[in-house]
């Protein structure tokens, strides 16, 4: 169009958006209101869509037949749609969030997020016993994403928006904007003082506006009002945070136990890996309808007090083991729904037995269960300020604030001791990916691996024999050389070793015999220092520099006077220069 | 800096995002709209059900039913009030507390939930709650017949007030129903105003009763109840015996005409007596009241007391000229009132406070 013919208040309108875009700050937060409606929109239908095909599915009161049926064909088509079309689309959510936040550049691609919405909502609709809220962070983030990179902004301002999108979807998947908030500096970014603290709000806060104007105010659960009968109930509660810390990390070591199996078995049964979790959940749903979905509609019923003994134990023990199947088999969905459930019965479990035994000192089962669910979640998620807001604001009952933070302290204390890895971390491991601690992020602010590292020199094959590794790097000037097959790095032998081989007698002998079962990397984001303390545990003065997505994937070596270098001690190596 | 001749798909991108959200919108809305109304019209299917199951008793069931139906409609007050009844109806008062505690923290006015928490709070005795409820769910709001619903938690009032024995709180409220009330309920109020302490009304409204209906025997039963309260006992022997001819096998009747016989037969104050049976009746009295002493204060006679019951015993024994019979009939009386005086000091137990010798002896007092 001729710019003479373009009306005057799209003219202003083109002028305004420019002057926006020059305005990193302003931008910043017009994008988080309209991130936070967008996914606050999308959630809402998310929520809306599953609940309805769920009640379709499998109605109450339906036959058993159909409740073993509909998830088996769900996980089977689900399973196809995953390995064929949407393979990132897998799991909860957030171990791909946080690895597309802290490793791709916040790059979610927008297949990705529509194949986690369809498949998730497929999924939980034919009683998979799995959570709506880690797929609905994914999406969240993913949209942020797509609508950053296609705004043209940079990858730092695409990085900065991914948090937003999750605290939206977050707070219209939970009904708690504070808690979601919370969630994503805490569990997200890993990081309580984020610069991005005004964005998440502000997103979390219009997507939860949002929720409201569509679905009114009401809570993720009505429960009745909370009382603290006898401080003596205090120590109940700390039983309680016990029996939650172990219950979670019995899940915990469960879920990735399977997952290591599963992932053991040959790729080409990835697609109908999760008829497993299908089936695992029709034939516990054929007995115990309950088991199946997200359960939220039972656990309002124990929070309300309708609790039989015997039914919580049971669906306590059927719902963790269902979920880690589910999960480990490859079906999409997330374990913060099942935490709360599992959490609500081993509440519940504690309350009625507390109850029978000291009748007048204690609450009903009900608000055991209350509090059992921000228990497992602490547990389970590793998240303790989040999980205790979160409860908090699904009662909005100030008196139930101290016994929360006892047991969940205690859940998450013995969670962290008896599974030191928190879950998601050990989930992104299982598949290759090493998440930054929020301790790398730290000392990624200083000087980093990438800065001093140098390209990848000549690399050993595994099957070379010594005599030929000794005459390939004699001209060399490292001391360890990466040895290298077709799928990637496998070690990092020492010229000392070769020739210690050659004189035993073992110069024949191949490479690969000569290799360890693990050999110490770093990352391009580490610090120099991390790249020194690896040396001195080692004892080797030349690392591997791989991929944090693969670290299987050769990037690059690093040698303890590149890092001496890097500080201005040497000066930049000669070709010809020994190192290490 | 990025110029916007070099990112035409900023302003695309930002009206692609408005486009999504309004469609979104539009989709989000349709589907809470289907949602709800689908809720609304399964929840009030299972709150059906659930009142016919209250009908036929199977409460627990029915507690189900408005369960199902409140988390598919919540915030519904009436399934709200229903469950709280079949929770009261099931023994589960505690809940039926927790969930009447919901509705009134979101509408303290609310009557008919002020009604029930009050039903809910009799069951644990505490009565004095319960009369606030009760107060509550009198001027409260009531959705349906407010008038009607209104008398109904005045009369639980009443009757809980009546079960506590506060005869002022009892009268207020009596009196405050005076004219609201159906004739059926008239025999009732004419009761109520006599445990409430007012025989004079009850008597008033037992008369109305006999002016329409002069052989209503549970009205001459009541009149002859207030006839007594009020210490005429020659009518109210008139009284109860009319009713007993009215209705013969009415036992309280029967009790109470038996009393009523018995007082009439020692009471020495009563008009039309000779000078010889007011003394004979006064020195009777007089020695009912020394043995009923004696009995209470056992072994542990106190010297005050031994001598006013020394005197009792020679004064039954000595011989009474005709002349002096008026003389000492009064003395009699005086003794007997000094130890029953006594009594009241000494004695742990309380007299039958319904018994012809402490009726006699109260009328005396007066």
């Amino acid at each position: 169009m001729d710019s003479e013919h373009v009306p005057n208040w799209i003219a202003r309108l083109t002028a305004s958006l420019e002057r926006l875009r020059q305005r990193e700050n302003q931008l910043s937060l017009v994008l988080s209101l309209i991130i936070g409606a967008l996914v606050g929109l999308v959630v809402v239908a998310f929520i809306l869509l599953t609940g309805r095909f769920a009640a379709r599915m499998y109605p109450p009161g339906g036959s058993g037949w159909r409740r073993v049926l509909v998830p088996v064909l769900g996980s089977l088509s689900t399973g196809y749609l995953l390995a064929r079309y949407f393979p990132f689309a897998r799991g909860s959510g957030i171990p791909q969030t946080k690895f597309a936040l802290f490793i791709a550049d916040g790059r979610i691609m927008f297949r990705t997020v529509l194949g986690k919405f369809f498949c998730c909502s497929a999924s939980l609709a034919s009683g998979i016993a799995l959570g709506r809220e880690g797929p609905s962070v994914q999406v969240g983030a993913g949209l942020a994403s797509v609508v950053a990179r296609n705004l043209g902004l940079t990858p730092k301002q695409v990085k900065a928006l991914v948090p937003t999108g999750c605290a939206a979807a977050l707070a219209a998947a939970f009904n708690t904007p504070i808690a979601a908030v919370l969630f994503s500096l805490e569990e997200i970014m890993g990081d309580l003082h984020a610069e991005v603290l005004g964005s998440v709000v502000l997103s979390a806060a219009t997507s939860w506006m949002v929720l409201h104007l569509i679905l009114g105010d009401d809570p993720l659960f009505y429960v009745s009002g909370y009382r603290l009968l006898h401080p003596s109930e205090f120590a109940v509660y700390a039983v309680l945070g016990v029996v939650g810390g172990l219950g979670s990390v019995c899940f915990v070591k469960l879920l990735l136990g399977l997952r290591a199996w599963f992932m053991r078995l040959p790729k080409w049964t990835v697609w109908f890996q999760p008829v497993v979790g299908g089936i695992t959940v029709g034939v516990m749903g054929y007995f115990v309808p309950e088991v199946m979905g997200v359960g939220y509609h039972h656990v309002e019923r124990v929070l309300n007090g309708d609790v039989v003994l015997k039914a919580v134990v049971l669906l306590a023990v059927l719902k963790i083991v269902a979920t880690a199947v589910c999960y480990a088999s490859g079906n999409a969905g997330g374990i913060f729904g099942p935490a709360l459930f599992i959490g609500a019965m081993m509440g519940a479990t504690v309350g009625s037995i507390a109850n029978a035994l000291f009748p007048g000192a204690t609450a009903g089962p009900g608000a055991y269960a209350l509090v059992g669910m921000g228990t497992a979640f602490a547990g389970i998620v590793r998240t303790p300020l989040t999980s205790v807001i979160m409860i908090f604001e699904i009662t909005r009952d100030y008196t139930i604030i101290v016994p929360l933070m006892i047991s969940n302290l205690i859940a998450f204390f013995i969670s962290q001791r008896l599974q030191p890895e928190p879950i998601y971390e050990a989930l992104a491991q299982q598949e290759g990916v090493h998440l930054p601690t929020v301790h790398s992020r730290v000392q990624a602010e200083r000087i980093q691996v990438r800065q001093a590292m140098r390209a990848v020199p000549a690399v050993l094959a595994p099957d070379l024999r010594i005599t030929a590794a000794l005459d390939q790097v004699k001209e060399g000037v490292l001391e360890a050389w990466p040895v290298v097959d077709p799928n990637g790095l496998c070690g990092m032998i020492r010229n000392t070793d070769l020739e210690k081989a050659a004189c035993d007698g073992r110069a024949d002998h191949k490479v690969s015999e000569f290799l360890g079962a693990d050999w110490p990397h770093v990352h391009p984001d580490h610090s120099v220092s991390v790249a020194l303390e690896r040396m001195g545990v080692s004892g080797l003065k030349v690392l591997p520099v791989v991929s944090r997505a693969n670290v299987r994937q050769l990037i690059g070596i690093i040698a303890l006077n590149d890092i001496l270098s890097a500080y201005g001690v040497l000066s930049p190596l000669a070709p010809a220069e020994k190192v290490g | 800096m990025i110029k916007l001749s070099e990112g035409p798909s900023f302003l695309g991108t930002l009206v692609l995002v408005f486009l999504s959200m309004a469609v979104l919108f539009a989709v989000d809305t349709f589907l809470a709209g289907a949602d709800r109304a689908e809720s609304v019209a399964g929840a009030a299917r299972l709150y059906r059900e659930g009142e016919d199951l209250m009908q036929h008793g199977r409460h627990a069931e029915a507690i189900g039913r408005f369960q199902d139906a409140l988390s598919m409609e919540r915030g519904n007050r009436d399934y709200q009030r229903a469950l709280a009844e079949a929770q009261l109806a099931a023994g589960k008062s505690a809940d039926a507390e927790s969930t009447l505690s919901d509705l009134l923290q979101s509408d303290p006015t609310d009557g008919s939930a002020s009604l029930l928490m009050s039903r809910v709070i009799v069951k644990q005795r505490r009565y004095a709650e319960a009369i606030s409820y009760l107060h509550r769910a009198i001027y409260g709001e009531w959705k349906n017949d407010p008038a009607g619903n209104r008398l109904r938690a005045r009369f639980e009032l009443i009757d809980l007030l009546a079960k506590r024995n506060s005869k002022e709180e009892l009268l207020s409220e009596l009196m405050a129903v005076q004219d609201q009330l159906p004739p059926e309920l008239e025999r009732k109020r004419g009761r109520l105003f006599l445990q409430a302490g007012s025989p004079n009304r009850a008597a008033e409204v037992f008369h109305a009763i006999l002016n329409d209906d002069p052989e209503n025997a549970d009205a001459l039963t009541g009149l002859g109840e207030a006839e007594f309260a009020r210490g005429d006992y020659r009518a109210a022997q008139h009284d109860f015996q009319s009713g007993l001819r009215a209705a013969p096998d009415d036992q309280e009747a029967r009790q109470h005409l038996e009393l009523v016989n018995q007082v009439l037969d020692l009471d020495p104050t009563i008009r039309g007596l000779g000078p010889s049976e007011r003394f004979r009746r006064s020195r009777r009295l007089m020695a009912m009241t020394a043995e009923a002493v004696r009995n209470c204060a056992g072994q542990n006679v106190l010297p005050e007391l031994q001598e006013l019951l020394g005197q009792a015993d020679s004064a039954g024994k000595e011989r009474v000229k005709p002349a002096q019979e008026s003389e000492n009939a009064e003395s009699y009386l005086g003794l007997a009132e000094q130890l029953w005086e006594t009594r009241k000091k000494i004695c742990k137990t309380e007299p039958d406070s319904n018994g012809p010798l402490a009726l006699v002896l109260a009328r005396i007092a007066q």
